[in-house]
C-alpha cells in the first residue's frame, strides 16, 4: 500500500517538476554559498581572485593565526593592523594600491571582525573600530563582551527584562568560555548563511508535493473508490500519512546531506569545534559551538519541515484542496517576516515561537526572547523544540482522523 | 445475501434526495431506472456507506452496514458514476493499488488483477497511462476495480455513460457474466442497458421509487397501452400536444407515432406490445427525453 501511495506521489509530472526544481534550486544555493561574499582571495597585486583552489589560499592565510585567541594573540594583530594603516598603499587613492592594502588585512579578518565586536556598542558594529585600538586595549577584548550586555541592560533594554532575566543573560555570558579557539571556519559561516534558505525552499516545494497526497483523491474523483475500500478508512489514510511523512524526511536529509557535504567540501569543514561566539553568535547567550549549531540547524530544520508538511497535509486532508493547502507553508514562513516590522515586544516573543523560526536556528541562538517555563528561563530554541516536538506527533492522529471523516456525507 | 433498506431517506438541507425508500435485494441484477437528478446516486451512495442516511436503515443479512463498517466494506465493490482514477498510474499500477487499499495480498493480487485485466480486455494496454486508456477502456479498468475483491454486493452506478453502443453491449455483456452467485444494483437512466439483464427494477422520481417488480410485471402493470399511427406531417405537432409519443417515424405517407394512452387515440390506431421504454416516458414524462434516455 504504502509502496503505491509512493508511486502515485512520484508517477505525478507536477510533483516530478517541483522536484527537479528543488534539486536546480539546490545547485543554485550551493553555487551562492561556495561563491559568495567572503569567499574571494586578494592577491599580492591586488587582484581579486575567486575559485576553491583561492579559498585554499584564503584558508593558509588565516591558518596562521590558529589556536586560543590570547591576549597577546589578539595584540599582535591590533599590531598587525596598526602597522598596514600606516603604509601609504592603505592611505592611497588608488583602488589597486588600496587593494594591495587589503591583500595584507585578510589573514586576520576574521579577528579584526571580532575585535571590532567585542570594542563597539552592543547593538552597533563599526568595520574601523580596530584601527582606533592600542595593544593594551587588547586585555579588554573578552571583558568588553559582558561590559556591552551589561550596559545595554541598564539603558536600553532597562524595562525589557525582569531582574532575574538580566541576570540569566549576564550568567550565560559570564559562563562563556574564553579564550575562544580560532581557526578557518568560512565552510561552516556560509552554510549557515544559506542553511535558512535551502530549509524554506524545501519546505516550499514539498509543500507542493504532499498538498496533493490527500486532496489528490477528491480532484482525481477517486474519493468513492478510495473511501469504500475495506482499507479506506483506517491503514489507507495511515499509508499516506507515511508516504508524506517518509518520503519528505528521506528527502530532507538528502538535500540536507548534499547541501552540507557540497558547501562544506568546497569550503572546508575546519571549526566545528569553535564557539559560535567567533562569528555566528557573538552576543548569543547560548555556549555553543558550530558543530553543535549544525546539529541544531539540522534537527531544527527537519522538525519545522515536518510539522510545516504535517500542517500542509492537514489542510488538504481538511480542505480537500491541494491549492488552499500549499499556501499553509507560505504562509506560516512569510508572514511572521511582515509581523516582526512592528517592533511590539509581545509580538516579538510570539513570533519567536513560530515554526519558521525553526528553519533558522542560526537567528533563533541570536534572539534576545526569554520565556520562563516551569520556573525555568530558557531562550527560545528550547521551547521551540518541545512545541512542536508535541504539535507534530498530535497533528499525525489528528490528519487520519481528520480525512477519515472526509469521505462520508 | 441479503440487502434490505428499510425507509431510507436522505435529506440535504431542505432538499429531499431520497425519500422513504424501502426495497430488499437478494443475489441477481437489479436495474435502477430514472432520469438524472432522481436520487439514484445518492441512494448508491448510502448503499457504499458513502453517505448516511437522515433516516431510516440499511442491513445487510440484518446487520447494519453502518456499525459493519470494514467487514461491509470487505463485500463492497462500487463503480461510482463519476469514476476518478489516478491518471499518472498505468491501468495495472492503478489495480495493483485498489487492490492494496482492498486488503488483496500481494501475491494474490498479482493473480487476480492479472486476471481481470484479461477480463475486461485490457491486459494489452496494461502498462499504459490511466489517462492515455479511452473513455471504454477506463470505464472497463473501473469494472475490474469494483471486482478486485470479488464483491458480494456490487454497485454500479451510470457504468455505461458515455460509451458508444459496441461497449454498451461488451459491457453488459460482462455485468451479465459477473452476476452470479451476488447483488449487483445497476443504476442508470439508460433503458436497454437493463432491460435485458436485470432480474428486477426499481423506478425512481423524485427520491422515491414510484414502482418495481421484475419487467414483466412492471410492463403488466403499468396503466396504459402502446398504440401506433400514422398522421399526416401537419397533424403530428398537435399529436404530441395532446397524447404522450414515445417515437415518431417518418414516411412518405405521413408521420407515424407511437402514442401511449388508455384508449386508442384515433380511428385506425393499432395497438403494439409495450416496451420498457414505454413505461419509462410515461412514468417519467417530459423529462425521460434529457439526454440519451430513451437510447
Amino acid at each position: 500500500m504504502l509502496y503505491y501511495e509512493f508511486r502515485k506521489i512520484l508517477s505525478k509530472t507536477g510533483n516530478r517538476i517541483a522536484l527537479l526544481a528543488l534539486l536546480v534550486l539546490l545547485g543554485v544555493t550551493c553555487y551562492f554559498a561556495v561563491n559568495g561574499y567572503g569567499t574571494s582571495y586578494t592577491d599580492e597585486q591586488g587582484v581579486s581572485r575567486q575559485g576553491i583552489s583561492y579559498v585554499r589560499k584564503l584558508r593558509e592565510a588565516r591558518l596562521a593565526w590558529e589556536g586560543p585567541l590570547t591576549e597577546e594573540k589578539l595584540a599582535a594583530v591590533i599590531r598587525k593592523h596598526a602597522a598596514v594603516i600606516a603604509a601609504p598603499e592603505y592611505n592611497s587613492r588608488d583602488v589597486t594600491e588600496q587593494n594591495i592594502a587589503y591583500s595584507w588585512t585578510q589573514d586576520y579578518q576574521d579577528i579584526r571582525q571580532m575585535i571590532c565586536r567585542a570594542f563597539g556598542e552592543f547593538r552597533s558594529y563599526d568595520y574601523y573600530k580596530i584601527d582606533s585600538l592600542s595593544p593594551e586595549d587588547a586585555a579588554d577584548f573578552y571583558p568588553n563582551r559582558i561590559r556591552a550586555l551589561r550596559t545595554w541592560l541598564d539603558t536600553e533594554a532597562k524595562d525589557m527584562y525582569t531582574e532575574e532575566e538580566k541576570d540569566f543573560l549576564l550568567e550565560r555570558y559570564e559562563q562563556l568560555e574564553t579564550p575562544f579557539y580560532y581557526t578557518w571556519y568560512l565552510g561552516w559561516d556560509k552554510l549557515f548563511e544559506y542553511g535558512p534558505t535551502i530549509q524554506m525552499i524545501f519546505v516550499l516545494v514539498m509543500g507542493f508535493v504532499t498538498a496533493g497526497i490527500f486532496a489528490g483523491e477528491f480532484s482525481n474523483r477517486a474519493d468513492a473508490v478510495f473511501f469504500t475500500s475495506y482499507h479506506g478508512r483506517k491503514k489507507a489514510v495511515t499509508a499516506k500519512l507515511w508516504a508524506g511523512v517518509l518520503l519528505s524526511a528521506a528527502l530532507y536529509w538528502t538535500v540536507w546531506g548534499l547541501y552540507s557535504v557540497t558547501v562544506l567540501g568546497a569550503l572546508g569543514a575546519d571549526g566545528a569545534s569553535c564557539q559560535i561566539q567567533v562569528h555566528v553568535g557573538w552576543k548569543s547567550f547560548y555556549n555553543i559551538t558550530y558543530g553543535q549549531l549544525y546539529l541544531l540547524m539540522s534537527f531544527g530544520g527537519f522538525l519545522g519541515s515536518m510539522f510545516l508538511l504535517l500542517l500542509n497535509m492537514l489542510v488538504s486532508a481538511w480542505t480537500r484542496s491541494a491549492v488552499i493547502a500549499v499556501t499553509a507553508p507560505f504562509i506560516m514562513i512569510f508572514l511572521p517576516s511582515f509581523l516582526s516590522n512592528l517592533s511590539v515586544p509581545w509580538l516579538s516573543k510570539l513570533l519567536g515561537l513560530l515554526p519558521d523560526q525553526l528553519l533558522q536556528m542560526q537567528t533563533s541562538v541570536n534572539y534576545f526572547n526569554l520565556y520562563r517555563i516551569g520556573g525555568r528561563i530558557m531562550g527560545e530554541v528550547e521551547p521551540l523544540f518541545a512545541l512542536y516536538g508535541a504539535l507534530s506527533l498530535l497533528l499525525l492522529p489528528t490528519v487520519c482522523a481528520l480525512y477519515r471523516r472526509a469521505g462520508r456525507g | 445475501m441479503q440487502l434490505r433498506l428499510e425507509h431510507v431517506t436522505k435529506r440535504f438541507r431542505e432538499t429531499v434526495a431520497v425519500a422513504d425508500v424501502s426495497v430488499t435485494m437478494e443475489n441477481g441484477v437489479y436495474g435502477l431506472l430514472g432520469v438524472n437528478g432522481a436520487g439514484k446516486t445518492t441512494l448508491m451512495r448510502m448503499l457504499c456507506t458513502l453517505a448516511v442516511p437522515t433516516e431510516g436503515r440499511i442491513t445487510c443479512d440484518g446487520e447494519d452496514i453502518f456499525e459493519m463498517d470494514m467487514r461491509y466494506r470487505k463485500i463492497l465493490g462500487y463503480l461510482p458514476q463519476d469514476f476518478g482514477f489516478y491518471p499518472d498510474l498505468c491501468a495495472e499500477d492503478y489495480l495493483m493499488y485498489v487492490a492494496s487499499i482492498k486488503g488483496l495480498r500481494p501475491a494474490a493480487a498479482k493473480k487476480r488483477v492479472e486476471e481481470l485485466l484479461h477480463r475486461v480486455g485490457l491486459y494489452s494496454v496494461r502498462r499504459r497511462k490511466m489517462k492515455k486508456l479511452s473513455g471504454g477502456m477506463k470505464r472497463r479498468a473501473g469494472i475490474a476495480q469494483a471486482m478486485l475483491n470479488d464483491p458480494k454486493i456490487l454497485v454500479l452506478d451510470e457504468p455505461t455513460a458515455g460509451l458508444d453502443p459496441n461497449e454498451r453491449v461488451r459491457f453488459r455483456n460482462l455485468i451479465s457474466e459477473l452476476s452470479q452467485e451476488r447483488i449487483v444494483l445497476l443504476s442508470t437512466h439508460i433503458v436497454s442497458d437493463v432491460s435485458y439483464i436485470a432480474k428486477r427494477l426499481f423506478l425512481m422520481k423524485d427520491g422515491r421509487i414510484v414502482h418495481q417488480g421484475s419487467m414483466e410485471e412492471i410492463l403488466e402493470h403499468t396503466p396504459v397501452r402502446a398504440w401506433l399511427c400514422t398522421v399526416s406531417k401537419e397533424r403530428t405537432n398537435a399529436c404530441l400536444k395532446k397524447w404522450k409519443v414515445a417515437n415518431i417515424r417518418a414516411g412518405s405517407g405521413g408521420n407515424e407515432l407511437r402514442v401511449l394512452s388508455d384508449l386508442p387515440p384515433m380511428e385506425g390506431a393499432a395497438e403494439a406490445e409495450l416496451t420498457l421504454e414505454d413505461v419509462f416516458l410515461y412514468y417519467f414524462g417530459e423529462k425521460a427525453g434529457d439526454d440519451d434516455a430513451l437510447l
